[in-house]
């Protein structure tokens, strides 16, 4: 279903139960989540499937250490986080993930871009996707729900094939944006 | 003070085929010395910090096993947060030793700051552990071993070390270091 940016409170949602149901199609059992308004969302539905595992973390780096520990015993994992945490994620990712060869799907909610209302979220919304991309993780950006399917499963096969982490961002034109300003 | 290889040693000899993560520096380099043909032990040649949240991740998929974690004082410094984390999941087969000789010893001795006024045990209670234990001695060490080894955690321990040089060197390839490893968890 399509929503007004801006006001998403108390409308029904479907991106949220599509991309829980994705990730249980593609048995990514455990989630590790430092969460923000976004991934809030799709943890409320995720709750309710005694499926899934979840790890809160207190930095969004240990969830690199947490999913890789998981990848060993043959858990599949996810990362979710804000576009802010990925900055707390660097090394882990280029002195664990890449050189290990660790697959996981790396969930972001896009902050800093459309609709955004505190300065502070933007150099590093900004710089998001320049970081992914000189580390050499492979990412796509969700901006409608039609997209979600392929976006998700194609991301999710990809980082298996090429044991790699692979990086899907859920855009604001997706999930909406707060109408503070 | 602890000679760290003749506990890493002695540890080894008290496990079967329990998977150890071994973080980069010394811990692992005295891992590959004392058990150089064990398969079910992970070096890390990076990542500084993450030993620590990596046991906690194969602790949490693998409860049929104790999983050792080899730690640094620098190294679990740099991810005091990851304590919080793993004392709130709480696995009850997390055993997490830390080679504490208050220095970055392979950069050339700076003192970290468990050499002034940091209690990595205190840190670790504070976190949430409830079986943290410090020991000065070797027979101190064995003795915490054979607790810890018998009773359910998550445990912490910290072990006080001198600084003798660890000159083991494991294999380079983080791919082949990780098929090990695997395969070694798969069997077991």
């Amino acid at each position: 279903m399509s929503k007004r940016p801006g006001a998403y409170k108390g409308e029904k949602l479907e991106w949220p139960h599509k991309i829980v149901s994705l990730l249980k199609a593609n048995d990514i059992c455990s989630i590790s989540f430092i969460p923000d308004s976004v991934i809030g969302r799709i943890l409320k539905v995720a709750e309710k499937d005694p499926y899934f595992h979840f790890t809160t973390l207190a930095r969004e780096e240990e969830g690199i250490g947490i999913i890789t520990g998981e990848y060993f015993a043959d858990r599949y994992g996810v990362l979710m986080m804000q576009s802010a945490g990925l900055g707390n994620c660097v090394n882990a990712l280029a002195s664990l993930a890449i050189p290990y060869q660790i697959p996981f799907l790396i969930l972001i909610s896009q902050r800093g871009e459309l609709g955004e209302f505190n300065a502070c979220h933007v150099a590093m919304g900004k710089a998001l996707r320049s970081i992914l991309e000189a580390l050499g993780v492979q990412h796509y950006t969700v901006n409608r729900e039609d997209e979600l399917e392929t976006i998700l499963n194609g991301a999710i096969k990809t980082a298996y094939t090429s044991e790699q982490p692979v990086a899907v961002i859920l855009s604001t034109a997706l999930v909406g944006w707060k109408d503070e300003k | 003070m602890i000679n760290r290889l003749e506990a890493t040693r002695y540890l080894v000899e008290q496990l079967s085929d329990e998977p150890i993560i071994a973080s980069c520096g010394n811990p692992k380099f005295d891992l590959f010395t004392a058990a150089e043909s064990r398969k079910a032990n992970f070096y890390m040649w990076n990542s500084m910090g993450m030993a620590s949240s990596i046991g906690l991740g194969l602790a949490m998929a693998r409860p049929d096993k104790k999983v050792i974690v080899l730690d640094g004082d620098g190294a679990i410094l740099m991810n005091l947060n990851s304590l919080t984390t793993a004392a709130s999941k709480a696995p009850a087969n997390l055993v997490h030793i830390i080679w504490d000789n208050a220095q970055y010893q392979i950069t050339g001795g700076q003192p970290t700051h468990t050499a002034g006024k940091a209690d990595i045990e205190a840190i670790a209670r504070g976190a949430g552990f409830k079986k943290a234990l410090t020991v000065n001695t070797f027979a101190a060490f064995k003795e915490a071993l054979s607790q810890i080894l018998s009773q359910p955690g998550p445990w912490i321990l910290v072990a006080k070390t001198d600084s003798s040089k660890a000159l083991g060197r494991p294999p380079k390839s983080p791919v082949y270091i990780k098929n090990q490893f695997m395969e070694a968890l798969r069997g077991a």
